[in-house]
């Protein structure tokens, strides 16, 4: 009995229908894709009465689809085929389903295939796996069971049964590519808490180096290491390797510990650049290199060998002036029979900054780099400051700004603390009338220290100022109550201390006004400003009175 | 360092005023300078603020020279400073104010003016 066409595509149909509901819910309930593609490939294959099917994927990458699911007497899994070649290279580059009625004539079909495995090719039915990111791959069909040929309602069908299995693998892509993030981000934050963990600890006491290391990502290609050597002098090391990311950070690791096992036998700067740099070139491949700079610090006689490959360049700073140390030799990994130089310096109380390139490629919202010009106005800046608050304010001004690359800074100076010597110490009542004595012993005080006439006479103004400003603002008028003034030289830096006793002052409420305005009134701030270096007003910790501190630079180097 | 006493007396050159102020102008007197410089003010004729003996100045006496400056240029009166010691222009430079009062180096000057 012969049903109608009609009624044979209606049935068709239904079947095609019922199938495809299933294998949606099957690709869709699945977590396992590779056991369920298997799956839906072999029951693909029995639907369309195939002898054979296979499942191609694109690597958007490399525009390479490989076969990766197959089945049928020959397994082609692993065959790779560039977009736009043979069949499925077409029907991927062209999102259409092909239809290869006989394949012995048909220029599509690559023979090669045929030729080494020995199958026989008639028919090919191929529909691409078309997914709202693009085509990702592609189902394949090969020769009907019944000898017959692929035909228009056959490629239709593949087409319908293509798009759940798209949808299942892409879904699986992007979760697999989810999955994968999170893991890369563990491991790679697993990396960087094992980098710190390199760096030295931050010694407690009085002790001359302090180190910062920012990277721009979670993991660093810069390095900074300190160790106390046998004979009680203190080796420091700073580097930058070359590039970023992890194999930058895998060479940084090794280079760090390369260092610091040469360094430990206390050779001198030069010869410990030297042989590290041998023992890198012997390993380094691919171009990569590392710059780097090491030293040893003598704590009782001030003095700092120094050496650097091909480190950008340290600057020295003290009494107002900057000395740069230029690299010695080339960066490490590079010569193998590269010479380096090295030099002796007395420290005394000056400081030595090491940087890597990060601070000075440090980038303001226009895009501008700091320069080395720009990182010696922040140093400047904040030269008035101890060391440690002195490397966060540093690092604070280059957070402000955008850092591109990781950023390492190593200052080297002896702290002050006890070389800290009063040098007047004065308690006076609140009172207008007790200023002009007061200024006088401020006078002798800064005379004493040998300070020029103009330095010394704008200083006491300030301090004046100052006295003016806590008999008006913070007494809020002449009174009994006391004013007690302490003067402190730190090496170059002077430090003007004022106590009262009155209520506590709001210090965000004191603003200095523009000097470009003429009118009286309101100048005492700006005069300080312009004055001393900086100054900060706080309450008292016991909680009586208030505390201005005043600090100035004296530099020999001093320039107004 | 002079240790001259603080002064600030007032005398009358024909139609012209003249404010002479010695020794340390700080916030213990600089309101008699103020006054003296505005009692100056109130007569009609040329005002000078003669400072050659003025060893410090501080915020609050630039302050009493600042508001003498304006209420003479409110009224259209002349109002200069006269032989500004260094001491005085360190101070006057350091307020951004050595460019806008009228600077005489004598007190002929200031009166020829």
């Amino acid at each position: 009995m012969n049903a109608s066409p009609l009624a044979t595509a209606g049935a068709e149909e239904r079947r095609a229908l019922g199938f495809l509901a299933e294998l949606s819910e099957s690709l869709a309930a699945s977590l396992d894709l590779r056991e369920t593609l298997d799956m839906a490939v072999t029951r693909i294959a029995g639907f369309m009465h195939a002898e054979a099917a296979s499942l191609f994927l694109l690597d958007t990458a490399s525009g390479v689809l490989e076969c990766r699911i197959c089945v049928g007497p020959v397994d082609i899994t692993g065959l790779k085929v560039a977009v736009g070649q043979g069949v499925v290279g077409r029907c991927v580059a062209e999102n259409a389903t092909q239809i290869v009625r006989d394949a012995s004539s048909d220029t599509r079909v690559n023979a090669n295939v045929d030729a080494e495995t020995g199958f026989a090719t008639r028919s090919i039915l191929c529909a691409p796996l078309a997914t709202a990111r693009g085509v990702i791959g592609a189902l394949e069909v090969i020769n009907r069971r019944d000898g017959g040929l692929f035909d228009a309602d056959d490629a239709e069908i593949l087409r319908l049964v293509a798009a759940p299995a798209a949808l299942a693998i892409s879904n699986a892509q992007l979760a697999y590519g989810l999955v994968e993030q999170q893991r890369i981000k563990r491991e790679l934050e697993l990396a960087r808490k094992i980098q710190k963990t390199m760096l030295p600890k931050r010694r407690r006491g009085a002790f001359p180096l302090l180190g910062v290391n920012v990277p721009a990502h979670e993991i660093s290609g810069d390095f900074y290491d300190f160790f106390d050597l046998a004979d009680g002098r203190i080796a420091f090391v700073i580097g930058d390797v070359s590039g970023k990311g992890l194999d930058a950070a895998f060479l940084m690791v090794r280079v760090a510990s390369l260092l610091r096992w040469t360094g430990k036998r206390a050779p001198a700067p030069a010869a410990w650049l030297a042989e590290v740099n041998a023992e890198m070139c012997k390993t380094l491949q691919d171009g990569r290199f590392v710059c780097a700079a090491v030293g040893i610090y003598d704590r009782t006689a001030r003095k700092v060998t120094f050496a650097s490959a091909g480190f950008p360049p340290a600057l020295l700073f003290g009494a107002g002036k900057f000395e740069e140390l230029l690299a010695d030799g080339p960066p490490l990994g590079i010569l193998a029979e590269a010479e380096y130089g090295e030099r002796s310096i007395d420290l005394g109380d000056r400081a030595l900054y090491l940087f890597s390139d990060g601070a000075t490629d440090a980038r303001d919202a226009q895009r501008h780099t700091l320069g080395s010009d720009g990182l010696r106005n922040i140093i400047v800046r904040h030269a008035a400051l101890a060391p440690e608050p002195r490397l966060r304010a540093l690092l604070g001004d280059l957070k402000r700004l955008h850092l591109v690359d990781d950023t390492t800074l190593l200052l080297l100076q002896e702290p002050c603390g006890k070389s800290a010597h009063q040098l007047l110490e004065l308690t006076f009542p609140a009172r207008a009338s007790e200023m002009r004595a007061v200024r006088a012993a401020l006078r002798g005080a800064l005379d004493a220290q040998e300070l020029a006439p103009e330095l010394r006479d704008r200083l006491v103004l300030a301090v004046d100022e100052a006295c003016t400003n806590v008999i008006r603002h913070a007494y809020c008028g002449e009174c009994d109550q006391n004013i007690h003034l302490q003067l402190v030289r730190e090496h170059d830096i002077l430090v003007f201390e004022l106590r009262d006793r009155a209520p506590a002052v709001d210090p965000t409420r004191l603003t200095a006004r523009d000097l470009s305005e003429c009118k009286p009134g309101g100048l005492g701030i700006p005069f300080i400003n312009a004055l001393m270096d900086e100054w900060k007003l706080e309450p008292a910790a016991d909680g009586s009175g208030n505390i201005l501190r005043m600090r100035k630079r004296i530099g020999m180097g001093e320039h107004e | 360092m002079s240790a001259a006493v603080n002064e600030c007396t007032s005398e009358k050159l024909g139609d012209y005023t003249l404010v002479r102020v010695r020794g340390e102008v700080d916030l213990s007197w600089s309101q008699q300078v103020r006054r003296a410089i505005l009692d100056a003010l109130g007569a009609t004729g040329k005002v000078g603020v003669e400072l050659s003996q003025v060893s410090y100045i501080d915020s609050s006496g630039i302050a009493a020279l600042v508001e003498g400056f304006q209420n003479a240029r409110g009224k259209g009166q002349q109002f200069g400073l006269i032989g500004s010691s260094k001491s005085v222009m360190a101070v006057l430079q350091l307020a951004r104010l050595d460019k806008v009062f009228p600077l005489f180096g004598s007190i002929d000057e200031a009166r020829a003016a």
